[in-house]
């Protein structure tokens, strides 16, 4: 087998696999969801209506049964109607999905970019200034919640200096949430960049390099970076999963209508077609950025052999 | 690699401290005192309904420990069973566990904890549990490396050519000497878990507000982020001295 058809093959099994456990929990829960949508609906709670919906969302069948038709159906595009809205939850999702992704990705992405070079720097001058700074900011943002850091921001940009309007409708609501992610993956993985590289500069083929008469900068810059790009990519696959639920908790906080703030509201509803698509999304999302990860590593590994 | 257990486990037990002993009750309403300035009767002073917030500060600490005991306890746990299983099976067997674990990598913690909190409700247990589940996986793998490396060890193989295997083995060898070092591996990562706990507890999910966690005072105190920004100071900087000095226990430069 060749590896992209391994590395499909694994994602599809995952994908499905989240699918089938999403499922089982979601249909474990106490509550009963013909329950929820009567009350939600104003129906009047009479045994033929409830039978009516039991039969039409197929709670009436065997759990495999129903989980084949859920599978088929969300594959096929039909993600159900939300118990809260009543609305199309494939829609819901199309109208929100853009923005969390625009502020994960950003965010991520500015981070990646910017972690090479500043790990670099703090590798090459151990407890120089470069390496003092992203060691603080790796030790405040891992210890500091998203959300206050957000908090304390909005107070010192938006409070004290007026330098941004705190909650605007704009693309300027965007900065913030953006910084924030990427000031978190940002400190994480030039701590992870900077490491490997020092780790190789006590490798034999750097010392050769050294001997052959490369300065210590040239030599770690030709030959450093393939190798610490296999953590630095590892790393990010973390941060992509972290990313998730913090783009959760910052939506909410900055008031944005993402997937994230939509599952929240959607939770608090015990809204489960909701819940069961935000699942799907996010593992989908996170295992096919798993899967292009594995690929440029074996791409990686494949030309430095 | 460096350990420094010791601080984490003096903030730990002061946390768990703030449950036997509150300056004021945390819930008790005081209209006539809304807003009070930091004095002798308030250090820290008092919030818009007049309730004292070092009190209520106090008992959000106990809480948080609560969900870090429960995480680090199901993690420890968990993550060196599964580890240890899937060194001593190895091949298919072991693999297999592996894979499963990695696959638990993808899942995001805090999307797990907020799914049981939307089904059980949110306490400081029902996050606890999400929370130390969602991280069996990652542990399982940490734990698995650990106890590869110790299989491979001279003393170890040793042992396994005089006849010791199995459970006696794992338990005489394996356990005691991995033990440490999971334990802090998993330490530093309760800093996530209160982390986590705040973000749980901010989005709220239909508990109820009033409860004096760290997260919970993040969201009701944003609101006067303009007037009195110091209430919201106080939680957020309770919880990152907290997460800085668990994260601080385990170094692995």
């Amino acid at each position: 087998m060749t590896l992209p058809v391994r590395i499909t093959l694994r994602t599809i099994a995952s994908l499905l696999a989240i699918s089938l456990l999403a499922f089982a929990i979601i249909s474990a829960m106490p509550s009963d969801p013909v329950a929820i949508a009567i009350r939600a609906w104003n129906l009047p709670v009479d045994g033929e209506i409830v039978a009516g919906l039991r039969a039409q969302w197929g709670l009436d069948r065997p759990f495999l049964e129903r989980y084949a038709a859920w599978i088929l159906r969300f594959f096929s595009g039909d993600w159900g109607l939300s118990f809260r809205t009543g609305e199309p939850v494939l829609d819901e999702f199309l109208r929100r999905l853009p923005l969390t992704l625009t502020i994960a990705f950003s965010g991520l992405t500015l981070a990646l970019v910017a972690a090479v070079p500043l790990g670099f720097l703090a590798a090459l001058k151990p407890r120089g200034l470069v390496d003092g700074v992203t060691r603080m900011l790796a030790v405040l943002v891992q210890a500091v919640p998203s959300i206050w850091l957000g908090l304390v921001f909005l107070w010192v940009l938006g409070v004290q200096l007026r330098w941004i309007r705190p909650f605007s409708r704009d693309w300027s609501g965007l900065i913030l949430p953006i910084a924030l992610i990427a000031l978190h993956s940002l400190a994480v993985l030039t701590r992870v960049y900077r490491r490997d590289l020092i780790d190789i500069s006590s490798q034999p083929f750097f010392r050769t390099a050294l001997a052959k008469g490369l300065g210590r900068p040239a030599a770690l810059w030709r030959h450093g970076h393939a190798h610490a790009l296999y953590a630095l990519l590892s790393a990010f696959r973390a941060e992509a999963s972290w990313a998730v639920g913090s783009t959760a908790a910052i939506e909410v906080l900055f008031g944005l209508p993402g997937i994230g703030q939509f599952l929240v509201e959607s939770i608090a509803a015990r809204d489960y077609p909701v819940l069961q698509a935000y699942v799907m999304v996010v593992a989908g999302w996170l295992l096919l950025l798993n899967a292009g990860i594995a690929a440029s590593l074996a791409w990686l590994g494949g030309r430095r052999a | 690699m460096k350990l420094r257990p010791i601080p984490a486990l003096v903030v730990v037990a002061l946390m768990l401290a703030g449950a036997l002993w509150q300056p004021h009750d945390p819930d008790a309403i005081d209209l006539a005192h809304r807003h009070a300035p930091n004095s002798w009767a308030h250090w820290l002073g008092t919030d818009q309904f007049g309730r004292d917030l070092l009190s209520r500060l106090m008992v959000g600490g106990w809480r948080t420990a609560i969900v870090l005991v429960c995480v680090a306890a199901i993690g420890m746990v968990g993550g060196s069973l599964f580890g240890i299983l899937a060194a001593m099976l190895g091949g298919w067997r072991g693999g297999a566990i592996l894979r499963a674990a990695e696959m638990f990598i993808v899942v995001p913690t805090l999307i797990v904890a907020l799914t049981a909190a939307a089904i059980f409700g949110l306490s400081p247990l029902t996050a606890g549990v999400a929370l130390g589940l969602a991280g069996v996986g990652p542990y399982t793998l940490f734990a698995h490396a650990l106890a590869q490396r110790l299989l491979g060890q001279p003393y170890v193989q040793a042992a396994r050519a005089l006849g010791v295997g199995g459970l006696p083995l794992v338990l005489r060898h394996v356990v005691p000497n991995m033990a440490p070092v999971l334990f802090a591996h998993i330490g530093s990562n309760g800093g996530l878990a209160v982390t986590a706990y705040a973000s749980l507890a901010f989005l709220g999910l239909g508990a109820d507000p009033s409860r004096p966690d760290w997260g919970a005072m993040l969201f009701e105190y944003r609101m006067f982020l303009f007037d009195h920004p110091m209430l919201m100071v106080w939680p957020g900087l309770a919880i990152a001295v907290v997460a800085a000095v668990l994260n601080a226990s385990f170094d692995a430069d």
